[in-house]
This record gives structure tokens, C-alpha cells and sequence, in this order.
């Protein structure tokens, strides 16, 4: 143990010494010290008069004198461990004070030449530095205490503890303080007769035909998505599971189109078949003489299109836990002269218990979320996403009003959570043990099965047709008037010169830059997701329902918020981090980690905790354990999240607008730029390249991911 | 743990930051078409700079100026309606270019007075009325030719509208209508208007859009978009209401402590060039341009023959006026919210 | 095989808490060198949280462990020098036979011929030789049994534990896997604690038992010594077959105590000072059925069954329903016969109420 102490204490000095402490104008990562200014490392920096860098390198310098000084284990790791801690302590307090454009703590009482001065942001050798003291503090901490850490728990503990608070906790609070400031100040009294008012929880909509507050109106969406769109899923699940429906592969394709379909794109294939004057809405008019009305534009339009959207997350849920229902139950049940409906309604459901909340969950927090829609159909239906994003964006900027909203948002998913873990309260909902279950799921009694296919297929008719509609559109001039075939929007978007093999297209720049970016993000958002999932579920720590909620924090804030704080937090030092390629790798990584870790939670949760337990008494650390054991038996896990999280990269929308930059663009900023322009075409045959991108990816990984598990299933042939 | 160190530092190399001497960082509010084609002039005149360009709509970049300020990523912010560009000079967010304005239009320099020389204009759109001819047709609706018109009940359900709350477009049609009949009746006449409006959207371009494809009959915007929507195809028929009508005026601004101050410097001079603007129309971009010696397209409103207003935007671009009007708006028009 | 000297386990008031739940209170116990002990006792009573407490699984909240000597209240399971079999086996279902024996070498980076040939040492021992290269679903359940001890020996462990390994296994497999199980044991002289719920399959394999109830310990002792003297009714019941009966204890005398149950006296062997209300323990062998007349507790059978070499019965009397067995010799008795039970006075036992 204490040579990985050594090790890092190795890292952290030859980081000091030797890489740029700065950013320099060549980017955070520039190692090039060697050829250019060895003045830019910390050592130099500080012998050149920036002495507030000393500290950090003393601090390191300590911890290593300490390792051969103190003799007692656990005097030593205590002693490092506050080493350490001071030493990341300082690096972040100068980093916050010493800043060209003011302190961004104490900024009243610190003024003086040096933080005038600034210095530019932090580059490789203050990032490793400091991850370098991170890990020989959270090292020293598992040597410490009782003896319970694991070094490599606590490692990753601690790890995820600093970058969800570096990296959702510090924006977020820009823009949060934002609803507390008053002149110079902070005040609880301006908040909340703001946050009370009746424009976001006003309930006059129940008693005349005044509006809602925002809040109301959102969370009567949420609950009404969140239940149909559970009830969509389950539907769907029981067909897959308990049916022998003819055609569930097509229906299977159907689930996935909407999870990698753009925003925008199903709101306005949604006008030009139900707007006033879409082609459903003057059929049925002409059939019936019935006037043509705009019923598809407020509450009516957005709810359907957020069930088109959302129902396929409640049907991934809900799939897993309606195949888990163990068939031995619902035999006994049987043979207890319960007929197929009590069965279904006494032991299946009751033990689809928490994929129904968790269904519930993920489609309220989405709708919650949900900017696109709302946008395009909510006409006067406020809801929360949408002001926000007008509070910052609109005519009258007012962050407060942001923030505020913000907070509202945050009150509703939170209390959604709280109220979703005392309905499952502690009870075990385990149906998989282990041990190989044969017998046969019950089939659904007749009247439930043609329930579900009357929810379900209609459901499916109309994404079949939504998607019919958007290839059509994007083949035609000018979709819902001049209906001629053309080739031309997708000439305009990926043009190729094929005498100089220049790529002409107008798209292919943001198209490109979306594809390396997601693929990068896609694999860390698996990383950090699996890992927050394995330490949730297989270790017990301090604290550990507080750092379950913080996870899912990034998720619940909506995107317009997350944009701008990140401008606020990341365009000064000591993280600059605006204009990069980095930050958009980042934002992607913490606003799409909870999916992982929900994933991560429910595969690992199906592991038998023995096979853990059998390893470590075997003598392998967790580190072995994870790395040996549980990561190959998480394959379809693991590519759930690389997927999800690759998808959502790729269709996110209101926290990229702010952070694009012109090296850096990416697809749905331009789609949403060429949509504003009214240049539908174009969009939506962007949106189908995008879509087709999307679903090949899925492919390839499921080949990459899955042959691992094929040669296993061959190998057991074979040796039959 | 080593693995996840390894993997993050090639994360880090994949990105490259800074603008280097030569770089330009542009903003650009206009459309898509018309910021390429800027672009591609620029670059070609001046090799030794390269124009990073990216398109956000006016709210975002001055949410995004705002939040950078003090340390600003981009260095010139080009078209869009002119108040963000007022409110970010107002506000100290961008700095004076230095640019001649003597070739401008009235309306262009004014701009330029009001702001120090911060924001300048370099297009007009005056605001007005379209219809969807096929609409207004099939039920027999007479199309309006005055603002007056809308107040009609023969409009009932069949106007569309942004909300001067979100959309600058609204707050310049509202300070349009207090400017043509006082602050009083303005109020009195678009709470008329109200009566008839199906619906109050978020975005200003919204409704004209709605408009193109019959999923409004009537829509309040701007002429130059509704031109941009008809050139497409659509059965849009633009009307110059006979009141008057107010306008806005684009504009280009330099962020204060641009990292490129001369290569902005030069795109603002490019910008407001004759020649420059002349070529607007060849990518459907329709508005009136601010060099007196621009030649102006066929297809765009002639803004001659519009009978304009003389729009006051040091008194309707101030944040007190702003804030007043929109209070009165939100008592007296108000959006009614059917549910 | 074995080069490390098995060691002892040594609980001082150990305690452990899940919140407010108590899983064991102040437990202290010693298990010697070489042994196998059993933790025996019915679920819930806290016999696994001591196992897993033992494997470092979990951790004390109070009390100190030691292994073979050395403190490891603070250790967790990977730095103690203990191996367990898990009720499920678990073995790595995407790892060979092999690898699964190999697993503990392999993280400990024993060089990979040596680690090769002491898995392929530990399957031979096991009797799986050859079965290297397949995989845990190509085995039948008491072959993965089997590796999944081989797996856990091949580390030279000080202590082995096995938590109801043979649970999965049908009856006869058991009583076969068992016996391989201590003859291991005894042959590589292990140290092994053995957790199981079934109170025959303790006594067949055990040194010592430790009989847990509540949470705490019921009694400690070899299997004889618990069934011949158990210190409690919950003990007489749990270890074998017992009928238990209040009855009065007149006085004690040389070991032997005068009884007085269901009106008659009897003198009874008694190993710890009783008097007054007492419970007689009477085992189902030590009851004989009389016809009506004879001397003894009257009843009537109310339930027979024919076993080819015994016969089991229930007899309702006024002292309780007795269970009787008896070797099958001349006309059984039916339902509905009376019958009149007689005590074997010697075999009978006393415990406190």
C-alpha cells in the first residue's frame, strides 16, 4: 500500500516539475516542455516568483518525506492524509482567488497586485498533480481508518466524489446562488415569496379558465407521461414476454427509432399529420365535415409526443423486470387455483413493483426535462424547461427567474425520488437467485392480451407512419407542399465531390465533430456510470444515499441550465474549459452518467453477491474482483450504457446550444439552426442520416460487445 | 486506477483550445445560408485569417456573452435584431469598432449613436403581416390590410403571435403599435387582437412559419422572413400594414476584450461595405441593407414604399421602458392560456 | 499438500449490529487447530453472519477475531488466510474448471506453471481430474460441489469455511459428498467451520458443534455430548428426535433425580441440579408401545407407519402426543389401538423448563 502511495507521490512531483503547470495557447494538454519554455513548469513558475504554486509542491514533498519518517501505519497514513488534503485544498483556493478577471471567492475583501495579475488556468501538471494528492489522500484514508477501505473503493469513491463535484455541484451552484442574490448580497426573503408565487404553483386552472402556475402545469404533464408511458411500456413487455405476437421484431425496432430519433423531429412530423392543417387531421375533416381544429398545439400535443418519445425507456425498464418474474411463482400461484388474470394481478405485478416505479421515474424526470416538444407544440402550456430557457435566452434575460424555476424543477424530481423509495419501501422484490429457473411464464388471460394490443399497436401504427413521414419529408422539395422527388437536401447536408473527393456537404464538419465526440463521451459515461453503479450496490459507505441523489442530480436540471453554468464555471481558471472539444465531452459524461448507473444498478443487482464474496476470500482485491469477475459477466450492461450514452450525445440539444464553438459544432445545434431558419428539409434529412448513424453504431457495438459471449456459447458446444 | 488515469488523458488530447493570432471567432445571429456565404467572402479577401464561425440565435449569444464576460471566447458578433446587440453594449459587453459610418443609412448611424459606436447597423426588417392564401381563401376571410384589420372578428382563432416576453420580434411589434398610437391604445388594440390570436408562441419566427404551412391563417412578423418562407413556396402573402409599421435593425458588435480586436475590426468594415451587402439576396436573404450605396433586391420589401415609423430605439430599447411595457402587456393582453 | 499450519479462530465478545438489528450478541468462542465445528442452528439464528465474520465478509462492531493467532478484527476478507464454499458454489460462470481452482493462485500471482499444476493437484483430490477445461455448466451439481472445494483448499488456507454446501444436493449425493468433505478435512488436517441447518448432516461430519439460537450460543459441545446431555429443551429438541413433558423433580441424588410425571415416579440420570418443575426429555427410542394393560402412560395410536425395518408412531396420551419408534417385530400396532407407552427410565433426560 504504501508503494501505490509512492507511486502517485512519483506521479504528482514529475508533474510539478517537469509538464506545464498553465494552460497554454496550444490547449490544457500541451506536454511539449521539453522543446519550448521550461519556465512554464510549476517548479520554475514558483522559483519565478508565482510562490502561491510552492505550497502544492510542498505538500508533495512532505507526503513523500512522511512515508519513510513515520514508522506506524496508521500515524502515517493519518499524517499523509491531511498532507494531502491541505495541499489540494491550496491548489484550489489560489486557483479560485488568483484569477485575471477578479477572485471568484472573497471578492470584496481580496484585492492586491498578484490577483490582478491572474494566471491563465490549469493545465496537465496542476490536473495530475492534483489527481495525483487525491489518490494519496483517499489511499492514505483506506489505510487509516478501521481497516474497512479498500484502496481501490476508496479510490473511486473518492474519484467520482470530485469530479460530480467539479463538475455538476460547482456550475450548478453558479446559477443557483443566482436565486438567493440580491444587490451585493444573498437573501432568503427576496426567494421566496418568488419561489411561492402563483405564476409556478398557482392552481387556477382547477377553478376557471386562468392558467396554471408553470410547476402545475409541468407536473401534471410529468405524471400523466409518466403513466402513460409506463403503461405503454408494460403493455409492450407483456406482448414481448407473455404473447406469441408474429411480428416483434419489427416491434422491437419500433421501441429503439424514438431513443435515437433528434429533438424536434417527432414535434414536427406530429404538425404535419395532426397540425391544423396536417394530412390526418384534413382527412378526417373532409370524412367527417368536421372543422379542422389545433388541438395537437398545448397540453394534447405535447403529452402525445412525449409518450411517442418516452415510451421506449419505460420499455427497456419494464422488459428486464417482466422476463425476471420467476415462472415458479406464477406456477404457484396457478396451482393454487388462481386463474390467469388473479395471477397476473395478485404475483406478476405486484412483483413488477419497482420496474413499474422505475418506469414511472425515468418517464416523469424525461418529461420534467423535456425542452423539444414543449417548444414546438407547447403553444400556451407553459412548462417549466421551456421558461427557463426563455428566462435566460428570451427577450427579458432574468436568471433569477432561471434559477428559481430551476429550483422548482429540482423540488419536483427530488420528492418524485423521495416518494418512489418509500413506495418500494424495504421490501425484496428478488426473483432471480441463481439457480436455474425452467418452467414457463404464464400466458396473458385473453381480455389483457387484447388490452395490451390495443394500447400497444396503435402506439406503434402511428411511429411506423411518424417515421414513414420523416424519410418521405426528407425526399421531397418542400414537405406538405410541393410533395416532388429530389435529392437535394441530402446533396445540400452530405454533398460529396467526386472529382476531387472533397467532401462539399454543408454537414459533414458538425456530423463528424458529433461522431468523435460521442464516441469518446459514449465509453466514459459507461466508465464513471458502471463504476457509480458498483459502489451503490456492492459497497456499503458513508453517506451513500446522499452520493446516490447527487448522481442523479445532472439528469433532473434541465440542459439549458447545465449550458449556462458551464459557460459560468468553465470559461475563467481555474478549469478553463469553454471553446473545447472537452467540455462538451464532459457535459455529456455527467449529464448522461445517471443512465449508466441506473443500468449498471439493475444488471449488477442480478448478480449473485457471492460470486464477489467467493472471489475476495479467494484473495483478489476489488480492483481484481471488478476487473476478473463482474465486468465479464456485464456485457450486455455495459453495452446498454455505451449505447444510451452514445445516443444521447448524439441527440442531446439545449445544454450543447451554449456550448458549441465554431471548431466545434455539433448536429442537433446545427438541425435546431437550420429549423429556426425554416429549412425543414435540410433538418430532416440531417435527423435520418443521423438516425441511420445511430442504429448502425448499435449494431456494430452489439457485434463487438456480444462476440465476446458467442465464443464462450460455442466453446460449450464443442465440448459437449 | 492507472487505467482510468490513461484513458482520461487521451480524452484531453482529442481537444485543442485558444484562438491563435490569426483566428477570427464570429458569432453569427443571421441565417445559416447568408453567414456561409459571409464567411466565404471574407476568407477569400483576407487568406491570412481564419473565420471560426459558429450560428446561435440572439438570446443564446447574449446569454453567452454575458456569461463569458471578463474572459470572452468570441470576438465579433454578426446580425441578428438589434436590441441584444443594445443591451450588450448597454451593458458594457461589447466596445466601439471605430468603423466609418458615413455611408450608412440614417437609421444605421442612429444605431450607432445610440450605442457609442458599439452596435451598427447593417440591415432593416420592417415588421408586418402575412396570410396563407389557401386559408384566407377556403373560408372566405378578406386579407387584412391595416393593423386595425386584426381587431376583426372575422380573424377569430386564425392570427398568430409571439410573446413579447420571450421573443423580441413581439416586444418590437408592441413597441411598435405604443409608438403608432400611444401606450394607452395600444394596449386597447392589441388586447383586441388578443381576442383573436390562437396562440401567443415562444419564438419570433414561429407564427410566420405556422403561417406557410396553413397552421395559422394570419401571422405578425417579420417581412423579411415571411419573403425568405414565400421564396420557398409556400402560399405566404406579405402585407406592409397601412397604419405604418415599426422595424428592426440589424447589427454587428465587437465583445469587449476581444482576443482579435483587428480581424474583428476588419469583419465590420467588410461587413458594412456596399459591395458586401449587395450580394444578401443571392442566398435569400431579404432585408433592407444599411449602405446607402447597397443595391437592394427585388424581392424585398421596399422599404420606400413601407410607410415607417420613426422608431425610437434609445427609449424602446432601454431596459426601464422594456420592463414597464411588458408588465402592461402582461395585465392588459396578456395570454390567456386555453387549456 | 497443506505446508500452512491450519489455524484457530477466536471470537472475544464480538458483537454485530445491522442498525438496530442485533445478528449476534457478545459471542465468544475458540476453535482449536484441526478441527471442524459446525455452526448449527435454525435460520436467522445468526450462525452465517459468525461465518461471514469469520471470512471477513463482514465486520465486528465490537469484539476482536483472531485467526491462527493474529488480530484480524480490521482485516477484510482478501488479506485473511481463509478460503469459503458458498452455498451456491459460485463458481465464475465464464472461467473454465481450471480457472475457477486457479482463481485465488492467479490474483496472488503464483507463477502460472506452479498455479497450473497445484489446480490440477486440487481437482485430483477432489476426484475431477481431467475436468480442467470445462465449464461450470458442464458439470452436474455435485461436481460443481466438488470444484468449488477445490478451489477453496488449493490456497492452503488456515481456515476453511463452508456455508451449507451441501443444501443443493439431493439426498443421497449429500450423505456421499459429506463424507469426502471431512476426509479431506482430516486428511489435510484443515481447520473447518461448517454452517448448516440440518442438525444429521452436523453430527455426521463434526468435531465439535456449536448449537446457535437468538443469536447467541446455545450450547457447545461433540455431538454425543449433545444429544446424550443437552443443557436445554430448545437443544433436545433441535438435536434428534425428542417428546418433552413438564413434569415435577422430587430431589436429586447421585446423579440420579426421582421424577414424578403423569402421576407415576420415575428415577431418571440428571447431570445438572434441577428441582421442582422440570421437562423430561424422552427420545422415540426409548419409548416402548404395550399393549393396554401394561404399566406406562395410556393413549391411543393415532397415526402408524410401516418403514420396512421400524416402525414410526404417534401416540396421543394425556402427557402430550408422544412420537415412538420401534423395530418391527410381530404384529404391528394399527390406528386406533390403545396402548400403553413405557419409559426406558436410563435413556430418559432432564432439562429446566
Amino acid at each position: 500500500m504504501r508503494n501505490t502511495v509512492l507511486l502517485w507521490l512519483a506521479l504528482g512531483l514529475v508533474s510539478f516539475c517537469v509538464l506545464p503547470w498553465h494552460m497554454t495557447d496550444r490547449g490544457i494538454t500541451d506536454l511539449a516542455w521539453a522543446t519550448d519554455d521550461i519556465a512554464s513548469t510549476g517548479l520554475f513558475a514558483t522559483v519565478a516568483g508565482q510562490w502561491w504554486l510552492a505550497p502544492t509542491g510542498l505538500a508533495l514533498v512532505l507526503a513523500f518525506v512522511l512515508q519513510f519518517a513515520v514508522k506506524a501505519p496508521v500515524r502515517r497514513a493519518k499524517l499523509t492524509l491531511a498532507t494531502a488534503l491541505a495541499g489540494l485544498f491550496w491548489m484550489a483556493l489560489q486557483g479560485l482567488i488568483i484569477v485575471r478577471a477578479g477572485p471568484r471567492l472573497f471578492e470584496t475583501v481580496l484585492t492586491g497586485e498578484v490577483i490582478s495579475a491572474g494566471q491563465a488556468g490549469m493545465g496537465a501538471g496542476a490536473g495530475l498533480c492534483a489527481l495525483a494528492l487525491l489518490f494519496v489522500a483517499t489511499v492514505s484514508l483506506s489505510q487509516s481508518g478501521k481497516g474497512q477501505g479498500d484502496a481501490f473503493v476508496v479510490s473511486t469513491i473518492g474519484l467520482i466524489v470530485a469530479l460530480v463535484g467539479i463538475f455538476v455541484f460547482f456550475p450548478v451552484m453558479h446559477i443557483l446562488v443566482r436565486a438567493f442574490q440580491v444587490d451585493g448580497g444573498y437573501s432568503l426573503t427576496e426567494f421566496f415569496p418568488r419561489f411561492f408565487s402563483s405564476d409556478i404553483w398557482g392552481l387556477a386552472c382547477l377553478f376557471g379558465d386562468r392558467s396554471c402556475g408553470v410547476a402545475i402545469n409541468s407536473l401534471f404533464l410529468a405524471v400523466m407521461t409518466g403513466a402513460g408511458t409506463t403503461i405503454l411500456g408494460l403493455a409492450f413487455a407483456l406482448i414481448f414476454t407473455r404473447t406469441n405476437f408474429r411480428a416483434k421484431r419489427l416491434l422491437r425496432v419500433l421501441t429503439v427509432l424514438p431513443i435515437i430519433t433528434p429533438p424536434f423531429v417527432i414535434g414536427l412530423a406530429l404538425i404535419l399529420l395532426f397540425g391544423r392543417a396536417g394530412t390526418v387531421t384534413e382527412f378526417v375533416a373532409d370524412l367527417f365535415g368536421l372543422e379542422q381544429t389545433r388541438w395537437v398545439y398545448g397540453f394534447w400535443g405535447v403529452y402525445f409526443a412525449q409518450l411517442l418519445s418516452f415510451t421506449p425507456i419505460a420499455f427497456l425498464v419494464l422488459i428486464g423486470v417482466v422476463q425476471g418474474v420467476s415462472p415458479s411463482m406464477e406456477e404457484a400461484s396457478q396451482t393454487l387455483d388462481a386463474d390467469r388474470w388473479q395471477t397476473f394481478r395478485y404475483v406478476s405485478l405486484p412483483l413488477m413493483r419497482p420496474g413499474l416505479a422505475n418506469a414511472f421515474l425515468l418517464g416523469f424526470i424525461e418529461s420534467l426535462a423535456d425542452f423539444g416538444n414543449p417548444l414546438v407544440l407547447g403553444s400556451g402550456y407553459s412548462v417549466l424547461s421551456t421558461e427557463i430557457f426563455f428566462a435566460i435566452v428570451g427577450a427579458v434575460a432574468d436568471p433569477a427567474k432561471a434559477a428559481i424555476l430551476a429550483i422548482a424543477l429540482l423540488t419536483l424530481t427530488l420528492s418524485a425520488f423521495l416518494l418512489q423509495r418509500m413506495w418500494l419501501g424495504k421490501k425484496s422484490y428478488a426473483t432471480i437467485t441463481g439457480k436455474a429457473d425452467s418452467g414457463q411464464n404464464a400466458s396473458l388471460n385473453p381480455a389483457l392480451k387484447t388490452l395490451c394490443y390495443a394500447i400497444a399497436l396503435p402506439w406503434a401504427a402511428l411511429t411506423l407512419i411518424v417515421y414513414s413521414m420523416i424519410i418521405f419529408g426528407s425526399f421531397v422539395k418542400l414537405w406538405g407542399y410541393d410533395h416532388s422527388f429530389t435529392f437535394t437536401h441530402y446533396i445540400r447536408a452530405f454533398g460529396i465531390d467526386l472529382s476531387s473527393g472533397r467532401l462539399t456537404g454543408v454537414a459533414w464538419d458538425s456530423y463528424f465533430t458529433t461522431l468523435t465526440i460521442s464516441s469518446i463521451a459514449a465509453p466514459l459515461t459507461a466508465l464513471v456510470g458502471l463504476s457509480t453503479a458498483y459502489l451503490l450496490v456492492r459497497q456499503k459507505f458513508f453517506g451513500k444515499d446522499a452520493f446516490e441523489f447527487s448522481t442523479m442530480l445532472s439528469f433532473a436540471i434541465p440542459g439549458t441550465v447545465i449550458g449556462v453554468s458551464y459557460i459560468m464555471a468553465f470559461n475563467f481558471p481555474p478549469i478553463e474549459l469553454t471553446g473545447t472539444s472537452i467540455i462538451l465531452i464532459i457535459v455529456f459524461v455527467f449529464r448522461n452518467m445517471p443512465v449508466g448507473v441506473r443500468g449498471g444498478i439493475a444488471a449488477m443487482s442480478q448478480l449473485d453477491k457471492s460470486l464477489d464474496e467467493a472471489s475476495i476470500t479467494l484473495g483478489a482485491n476489488s480492483f481484481q474482483t471488478v476487473r476478473k469477475v463482474i465486468l465479464p459477466l456485464m456485457g450486455p450492461a455495459i453495452l446498454a450504457a455505451l449505447t444510451y450514452s452514445f445516443v444521447r450525445a448524439i441527440t442531446s440539444v439545449s445544454a450543447v446550444i451554449f456550448l458549441v464553438s465554431a471548431k466545434h459544432n455539433m448536429a442537433t445545434s446545427f438541425i435546431v439552426g437550420r429549423v429556426e431558419n425554416g429549412e425543414f428539409g435540410l433538418a430532416i434529412a440531417y435527423s435520418a442520416v443521423l438516425i441511420i448513424t445511430m442504429l448502425a453504431a448499435i449494431l456494430l457495438l452489439q457485434l463487438l460487445v456480444g462476440n465476446r459471449r458467442l465464443r464462450r456459447a460455442d466453446r460449450v458446444q464443442q465440448s459437449v | 486506477m492507472n487505467k482510468i488515469g490513461l484513458i482520461s488523458v487521451a480524452a484531453l488530447t482529442a481537444a485543442t483550445t485558444g484562438a491563435m493570432a490569426d483566428e477570427l471567432s464570429l458569432v453569427c445571429s443571421a441565417e445559416q445560408d447568408w453567414c456561409d456565404m459571409m464567411v466565404a467572402a471574407f476568407e477569400a479577401e483576407q487568406p491570412d485569417i481564419d473565420v471560426l464561425m459558429v450560428r446561435k440565435s440572439t438570446g443564446e449569444t447574449l446569454a453567452q456573452i454575458r456569461a463569458e464576460a471578463g474572459n470572452p471566447k468570441i470576438d465579433v458578433w454578426w446580425g441578428g435584431t438589434g436590441d441584444p446587440h443594445l443591451i450588450a453594449a448597454e451593458e458594457g459587453l461589447t466596445q466601439p469598432s471605430g468603423a466609418d459610418t458615413s455611408e450608412l443609412l440614417g437609421w444605421a448611424r442612429n444605431m450607432a449613436d445610440i450605442s457609442d459606436g458599439r452596435a451598427i447597423g447593417i440591415y432593416a426588417g420592417a415588421l408586418g403581416i402575412a396570410y396563407n392564401t389557401e386559408i384566407l381563401a377556403d373560408r372566405n376571410i378578406a386579407p387584412p390590410q391595416c393593423w386595425a384589420d386584426l381587431e376583426d372578428p372575422r380573424f377569430v382563432g386564425e392570427i398568430q403571435v409571439a410573446n413579447p416576453n420571450s421573443s423580441g420580434t413581439a416586444y418590437t411589434e408592441l413597441a411598435t403599435f405604443v409608438q403608432l398610437f400611444g401606450e394607452d391604445e395600444a394596449m386597447v388594440k392589441l388586447a383586441a387582437i388578443g381576442q383573436n390570436v390562437n396562440s401567443y408562441t415562444k419564438s419570433g419566427s414561429a407564427p410566420s412559419k405556422a403561417a406557410a404551412r396553413g397552421e395559422t391563417g394570419v401571422s405578425i412578423g417579420f417581412m423579411h422572413d415571411m419573403v425568405t418562407l414565400a421564396a420557398q413556396g409556400f402560399p405566404l402573402a406579405i402585407v406592409a400594414p397601412c397604419e405604418g409599421t415599426g422595424y428592426e435593425v440589424g447589427a454587428v458588435s465587437i465583445i469587449e476584450g476581444a482576443r482579435n480586436f483587428d480581424a474583428a475590426q476588419a469583419w465590420v468594415e467588410f461587413a458594412l461595405r456596399a459591395d458586401v451587402q449587395s450580394r444578401a439576396p443571392e442566398v435569400g436573404a431579404f432585408q433592407v441593407p444599411s449602405n446607402a450605396n447597397a443595391q437592394v433586391a427585388p424581392e424585398s420589401p421596399d422599404l420606400a414604399s413601407i410607410k415607417l415609423i420613426d422608431y425610437d430605439f434609445a427609449t424602446y430599447g432601454s431596459s426601464e421602458t422594456r420592463e414597464r411595457l411588458l408588465a402592461r402587456w402582461d395585465a392588459e393582453v396578456g395570454d390567456p392560456n386555453p387549456q | 499438500m497443506t505446508q500452512t499450519q491450519p489455524g484457530s479462530v477466536q471470537f472475544t465478545g464480538v458483537v454485530k449490529k445491522y442498525g438496530d438489528v442485533t445478528a449476534l450478541k457478545k459471542l465468544d468462542l475458540m476453535i482449536e487447530p484441526g478441527k471442524l465445528v459446525t455452526l448449527l442452528g435454525p435460520s436467522g439464528c445468526g450462525k452465517t453472519t459468525t461465518l461471514r465474520l469469520i471470512a471477513g465478509l463482514e465486520m465486528a462492531t465490537d469484539g476482536t477475531i483472531h485467526i491462527g493467532g493474529q488480530d484480524v478484527t480490521h482485516l477484510t476478507a482478501t488479506y485473511r488466510k481463509v478460503s469459503m464454499v458458498f452455498q451456491s458454489y459460485a463458481l465464475f460462470p465464464h472461467m473454465t474448471v481450471r480457472e475457477n481452482v486457479a482463481y485465488g493462485l492467479t490474483v496472488k500471482a503464483v507463477p502460472k506453471a506452479e498455479a497450473a499444476q497445484r489446480a490440477e493437484a486440487g481437482l485430483e483430490l477432489v476426484g475431477l481430474a481431467g475436468y480442467g477445461e470445462r465449464l461450470p455448466s458442464e458439470l452436474s451439481g455435485g461436481q460443481q460441489q466438488r470444484v468449488a472445494v477445490a478451489r477453496a483448499i488449493v490456497l492452503e488456507p488456515e481456515v476453511l469455511l463452508l456455508d451449507e454446501p451441501l443444501s443443493n444436493l439431493d439426498a443421497k449425493l449429500r450423505r456421499h459428498v459429506r463424507e469426502e468433505i471431512r476426509q479431506i478435512q482430516q486428511r489435510l488436517g484443515l481447520t473447518a467451520v461448517y454452517v448448516t441447518h440440518d442438525q444429521e448432516e452436523a453430527m455426521a461430519v463434526s468435531d465439535d458443534i456449536i448449537v446457535m439460537n437468538n443469536a447467541e450460543i446455545a450450547q457447545i459441545g461433540t455431538p454425543a455430548a449433545l444429544y446424550e446431555t443437552p443443557s436445554s429443551s430448545f437443544i433436545a429438541d433441535f438435536i434428534g428426535d425428542a417428546n418433552l413433558a413438564d413434569c415435577d423433580v422430587l430431589e436429586v441424588e447421585d446423579g440420579m433425580a426421582k421424577v414424578v410425571l403423569n402421576g407415576n415416579t420415575y428415577s431418571v440420570p440428571s447431570h445438572r441440579p434441577l428441582s421442582g418443575a422440570a421437562r423430561i426429555v424422552l427420545r422415540p427410542h426409548a419409548l416402548k408401545l404395550m399393549s393396554p394393560q401394561s404399566a406406562g402412560v395410556q393413549g391411543e395410536v393415532t397415526y402408524a407407519a410401516y418403514l420396512g425395518k421400524e416402525m414410526q408412531y404417534t401416540v396421543e396420551t394425556n402427557i402430550g402426543s408422544l412420537f415412538v419408534i420401534s423395530p418391527v417385530s410381530g404384529q404391528p400396532f394399527a390406528q386406533g389401538d390403545a396402548v400403553s407407552v413405557a419409559i426406558d427410565q436410563d435413556q430418559a433426560r432432564l432439562v429446566s423448563q
